[in-house]
């Protein structure tokens, strides 16, 4: 028997009862009596589970769904319908205890105290959440050595750079040594230093404690870097839930060559190629991108009569980049070729 | 219990050093408070030196009300700053995300996070009026006595709290910034004086509707001796739970009602 998922989400709905703002000034005394008020399902009837030490991806684009879930399995919102177990809690209902279980970082915003030092904010963090004196002080030196805040841990909070207040985010998020950590957008507006150094401390903290990460981003380099599933939602639907690889390699079928030729002249002979259903894009007069099905024409066959009819000094083969076939599956397109 | 009290203390020492590091802001703070106290006082004694009495209460007596009324509105002012920011920055702006959190009340945190400070002057000139009313009018006060105004002022300031409390959960249904705080504050005035000096309605309404007459009239007549409406303070305790009690109902449908923002 395989041990029961650390989170069980079951037929998962959220509804916004919005009302239609008026324009001006009159527009704005009419809204004081009279509402036209519309419901907006901003998540749909969603099912997952997520098991104890996996990294998940949350992906989607704006207005998806993805903060709305995120604040429905951190305790934040009330579920209109449907239910949400994790680790034994309904995370609204036991709030108070449940919260002391999870770590939440909000990409968007900071939780620590805006005026106050880092330092002071996580002491304050460590009476909040009832930390021992050596756990607080084992946990500092490792966010010391691996994500390298020890040197503006005397400055207030307002006054780090977007990647230092990140950083603390995470420690202060950690500090109490939460199995499971949600991760809103950490990356979002970070250099790529400074993602690539969340990316690899994530990893670890995954590996040596078994932490289970749920993330959603909009930067596919992170799932890539960190998560082996990934689910993806829009318009508050479930589209995706499986491996990231399987997704590829269902997804992933147009490869492109991209190559410079000697001289222009050869242009012409080239696009004589471009029958059997080959994309041919002039990039410039000297430059062409081709693109084709990699599970209908061979890369090499293909190579060797491009070869053999022009002379190429330069080439590179590459497959779709990740992205392309997300924006695919946003725009409704790929959907049919997965099976869920 | 106890763990809300040791983080009440630390919440209250980091926001001191916050305060203190913009000393300026703070000094000027407690400058217009200040005066807006002495405001208070000064009208006592304008209107006592045209009237010798006011519905029967000499100077002190009057002195004596107004100050004791002060001890748990200062208390009140000194937790009530982020009762009135709720709606805007906690609901509107989105950052009781950040409340609901941590594993403590989230109410606990919203009246705990910011302090006005400068307003512990009010519950110390407070002290220093009925200590001043009870010498002259000779006034004893026992062990007794003594406890018993301590359950008047935190019954006081239970009441004022869970008031506008109240009030600030109408933000979790209707998130508009809707400015129905003041008024209400307003009335916190009319029960500095004499309530006998009102109409039938306004009695009724500082009583009954919005007992602001439990935090400061009842408990300051009984602890004087006055005849007015005797036994009323016994009820003070009942009030206060009443008004906690509701407040504490509503918080938690308006918890459940909350929606965060969009990201």
């Amino acid at each position: 028997m395989a041990e029961a998922p650390l989170i069980a989400v079951r037929d998962l709905s959220k509804d916004f009862r919005t009302f239609r703002r008026r324009e001006g000034v009159w527009g704005g005394i009419q809204n004081l009596f009279v509402r036209e008020y519309l419901t907006v399902k901003a998540v749909d009837h969603i099912t997952f589970d997520i098991d104890r030490g996996e990294m998940v991806g949350y992906i989607g684009p704006n207005g998806a769904g993805k903060s709305t879930t995120i604040k429905m399995l951190t305790g934040i919102l009330v579920p209109s319908s449907g239910t949400i177990q994790v680790g034994g809690y309904v995370p609204w209902r036991d709030r108070t205890t449940y919260v002391k279980t999870i770590g939440v970082v909000f990409g968007q915003r900071t939780q620590l105290w805006w005026d106050i030092a880092v330092m002071e904010s996580f002491r304050l963090l460590q009476k909040i959440y009832g930390v021992s004196q050596r756990d607080f002080d084992e946990r500092m030196a490792l966010f010391g050595d691996i994500l390298g805040i020890n040197k503006y841990l005397h400055t207030p909070v307002r006054k780090l750079s977007l990647g230092e207040r990140m950083r603390c985010d995470l420690a202060a998020a950690l500090l109490h040594n939460p199995p499971l950590l949600f991760l809103d957008e950490p990356t979002i507006g970070l250099d790529v230093v400074a993602k690539d150094h969340i990316r690899q401390f994530l990893r670890s903290v995954n590996q040596r404690f078994r932490t289970t990460v749920l993330l959603t981003t909009h930067d596919l380099d992170d799932i890539e870097a960190l998560c082996k599933r990934i689910v993806i939602i829009d318009r508050g639907r479930l589209l995706y839930d499986g491996p990231l690889d399987l997704l590829k390699q269902k997804l992933l079928r147009t490869r492109q060559v991209k190559f410079v030729l000697r001289d222009a002249a050869a242009g012409a002979r080239l696009r004589a190629i471009g029958t059997g259903g080959l994309a041919i894009d002039e990039v410039d007069e000297l430059t062409f991108r081709i693109r084709f099905d990699r599970t209908k024409v061979s890369t090499g066959d293909l190579m060797r009569e491009i070869l053999g009819a022009v002379e190429v000094r330069d080439l590179v083969i590459e497959d779709e980049p990740i992205e392309e076939v997300v924006k695919r599956i946003y725009a409704g397109e790929a959907l049919r070729e997965v099976t869920l | 219990m106890r763990r809300h009290l040791t983080l009440l203390r630390a919440y209250f020492a980091q926001y001191v050093k916050v305060r203190l590091a913009y000393r300026g802001d703070f000094l000027i703070g407690l400058a217009t408070s200040m005066l807006a106290t002495a405001f208070g006082f000064g009208f006592l004694l304008i209107l006592f030196s045209k009237i010798p009495r006011l519905a029967g209460w000499r100077l002190e007596e009057a002195v004596f009300l107004y100050g004791f009324g002060l001890i748990p509105f200062g208390i009140f002012n000194v937790v009530s700053l982020n009762i009135y920011e709720f709606g805007n920055t906690y609901i509107i702006e989105g950052k009781f995300d950040r409340v609901l959190l941590r594993p403590i009340s989230s109410l606990f945190q919203v009246l705990f996070e910011v302090f006005r400070i400068e307003s512990l002057h009010e519950v110390l000139i407070g002290v220093l009026a009925v200590w001043w009313a009870s010498r002259r009018l000779g006034i004893e006060w026992s062990v007794g006595t003594l406890m018993l105004s301590v359950l008047f002022v935190l019954c006081g300031a239970v009441i004022y709290v869970s008031i506008f409390t109240l009030l600030s959960c109408v933000s979790f249904w209707f998130e508009d910034r809707v400015g129905v705080h003041p008024p209400v504050y307003n009335l916190i005035a009319f029960g500095r004086y004499p309530l006998s000096i009102y109409s039938q309605l306004i009695q009724f309404l500082l009583s009954w509707i919005i007992p602001f007459a439990f935090a400061s009239f009842y408990p300051s007549a009984r602890l004087l001796g006055r005849p007015e409406m005797r036994n009323l303070w016994l009820l003070a305790p009942v009030m206060a739970a009443a008004c906690l009690a509701v407040m504490l109902f509503t918080w938690n449908r308006g918890l459940r009602q909350y929606s965060s923002t969009g990201s």
